[in-house]
């Protein structure tokens, strides 16, 4: 350890590489001075500011530059590395945050509970998973993720006077920390390995991925190893919810707020397949163990998300469950990566759609107000088409890319996966995934029924029907950008991928 | 003698009972405890294999798993008394408002 040694380490220090990760954070911690600092009548101008600055840090970030900020390859001692993969989530999840807080303003516009919170540790959130991107060691990896993970518990029992959030939270604090748990042992086990030196490819820092990656591909059936990739893989599967670590999602889902219920089921998403994408380039020499284990994951967790939404009334479980099989053909696409370069690409355009769709489908959600979110169910959709034409025609695109009806932008995503897939000779997932296609236009097309369609509701003639609230009459001029920016931009991706396209093959 | 073995052999067991607590019991606050078990067998055995193996790096991961099982444990009890408020209770059984 000599001064050299240290020299060398801060000289890898490119702070300049970080600068969108340091901005969250610094706009993070502005929110909160200026919860303090502004007059009380001011404070409704905090989420708006939260979103400005985010807008601003995603437009210097996407013209500075495709690969990093102009970064490439490892930094600040091999503990992140910058790549073009993971410019494109960093850009992902800071979407998926400005549409959150956007949604985020709708939920808590109503409530009388503090605000500025919430955007503080949706901003901490974005800046740890942005860094879990591009992650590079697992020292690394364990604390950005746990950073997210003890955000997200906030987050889902954010509504603390409600006993329905609170007890989201609960599980999926339990679920959240067993998986962290087992996830941290194979860390563990991982390390124990690769820091054998009687080993060939022994080393003094086996955390770091290329290290690692080298004493797996020395010792391919070193049991040590082979335990703590497998723990390793079953601590993300819980965190992107295959089959059979799902049990969460349905119930976390329906308590949590619905801007934390976006959250989850976009941003989570992305960071466990960011982390499994990472990891199969290291886990690559095991390969023989890994590609099967993820198959048989990928054929269940398709079959079991899209027949166990078949039944479901309660919206927000339906969308969870759905995002199950989402899930299911994302790993796919990680599954075809093995031996289809492009197919990581397929993945993030995949993730893109699906953001979207997403954020039109929970934005109008948002806007359907009522009051406990969580009993939200099919028949609260009625008619809503002719009650406020513009959230019935956002649903319908947002529910017709998840289901990926051609020309919106799911369909391609869909396409893309498959065609990866069918390249990588995965014919046995490939004829699961259209089984469980052809099952999810069921029960999206029982969405876009209720909301299109007549519903007969049983009217006392005596009684004097209740005063409905009008969908979307607190739609303003914001709302009605975000919602339009993910209905074009859906509809546009569908169309239009030349530039994409390009990119693909390149 | 006592070897690297029997530390890890430790540490597993410790793993495992932590484990299967959280899947058995039924008080939310003695499964918590059982969380914080699995993480502290961990870092058992990587303090283990430092030792052992050489190199500091295992030591220096422990600190990490210690500051984040603190902020966890900070806000896992803060979520727990919240909910006993509202519902006196912290059996899992009857934390049962959330199901189909």
């Amino acid at each position: 350890m000599s001064t050299e040694y240290f020299q060398k380490i801060a000289e890898t220090n490119v702070w300049g590489a970080i600068a969108p990760e340091l901005a969250l954070g610094i706009l993070a911690l502005a929110l909160l001075a200026m919860e303090v600092i502004l007059p009380k009548v001011a404070h409704g101008l905090i989420p708006r500011l939260a979103i400005l600055g985010q807008l601003i840090i995603l437009g210097v970030m996407l013209t500075a530059g495709s690969s990093g900020l102009g970064y490439t390859g490892e930094a600040f001692g091999g503990m992140l590395s910058f790549s073009e993969t993971g410019q494109l989530f960093r850009a992902f999840f800071l979407g998926t945050s400005i549409f959150v807080s956007y949604l985020g303003m709708v939920s808590l516009e109503k409530k009388t509970l503090p605000q500025v919170e919430y955007f503080h540790i949706l901003l901490v959130i974005t800046g740890a998973l942005m860094l879990l991107a591009q992650a590079n060691h697992f020292v690394m990896l364990f604390v950005a993720l746990e950073t997210a993970t003890v955000g997200f518990y906030i987050l889902v029992s954010y509504f603390r006077d409600k006993a329905v959030s609170l007890e989201a939270g609960l599980k999926y604090l339990i679920m959240g920390a067993l998986s962290s748990s087992i996830l941290l042992f194979g860390i563990v086990l991982l390390y124990g390995a690769g820091s054998n030196m009687a080993l060939a490819g022994g080393s003094v820092d086996p955390l770091n991925f290329g290290n690692l990656q080298k004493f797996l591909a020395a010792n391919p059936s070193d049991m040590l190893g082979l335990l703590g990739m497998l723990l390793v893989i079953s601590g993300i599967a819980f965190k992107i919810g295959v089959f059979p670590f799902q049990i969460w999602i349905p119930d976390v889902y329906q308590g949590a707020p619905i801007p934390t219920t976006a959250l989850l089921a976009i941003a989570s998403k992305g960071a466990g397949f960011a982390m499994l994408l990472n990891l199969t380039t290291v886990f690559s020499p095991l390969s023989e163990w890994l590609y099967p284990l993820l198959s048989v994951l990928a054929a269940l967790t398709i079959l079991f998300g899209n027949f166990a939404a078949l039944t479901q009334r309660n919206v927000k479980r339906l969308i969870g469950l759905s995002g199950v099989s989402h899930a299911g053909f994302l790993l796919i696409g990680v599954i075809a990566a093995e031996k289809v370069d492009w197919a990581t690409n397929a993945i993030l355009f995949y993730l893109f759609a699906y953001l979207l769709a997403s954020a039109a489908v929970f934005s109008v959600l948002a806007h359907l107000g009522k009051e406990d979110d969580s009993e939200l169910t099919l028949d609260d959709l009625g008619d809503l088409a002719k009650r406020n034409g513009f959230l019935g025609l956002a649903l319908a695109v947002g529910i017709g890319s998840l289901a990926g009806i051609p020309p919106l932008a799911g369909f391609i995503g869909k396409l893309l996966i498959f065609v990866a897939a069918f390249k990588a000779e995965l014919y046995g997932l490939l004829g699961v995934a259209v089984i469980g296609v052809v099952v999810s236009i069921y029960y999206y097309f029982g969405i876009i029924k209720a909301a299109f369609f007549e519903v007969w509701r049983y009217q006392d003639e005596d009684e004097e029907t209740p005063e409905e609230p009008v969908p979307g009459e607190s739609l303003q001029l914001l709302g009605k950008l975000a919602i339009l920016v993910a209905v074009v931009g859906t509809i546009v991706l569908g169309f239009y991928q030349s530039p994409l396209g390009s990119w693909l093959a390149g | 003698m006592i070897g690297l073995e029997h530390f890890i052999g430790v540490s597993s067991l410790l793993f495992a009972i932590g484990f299967f607590g959280v899947l058995l019991r039924k008080n939310t606050l003695v499964i918590y405890m059982c969380l914080e078990l699995m993480l502290n067998a961990a870092n058992l055995a990587l303090i283990a294999f430092s030792r052992y193996h050489g190199g500091m790096g295992g030591n220096v991961f422990v600190f990490f798993t210690i500051t984040v099982a603190a902020a966890e444990v900070a806000v896992g009890l803060a979520i727990i008394v919240a909910l006993f408020r509202k519902r006196q209770t912290v059996e899992v059984e009857e934390l049962n408002a959330l199901n189909n």
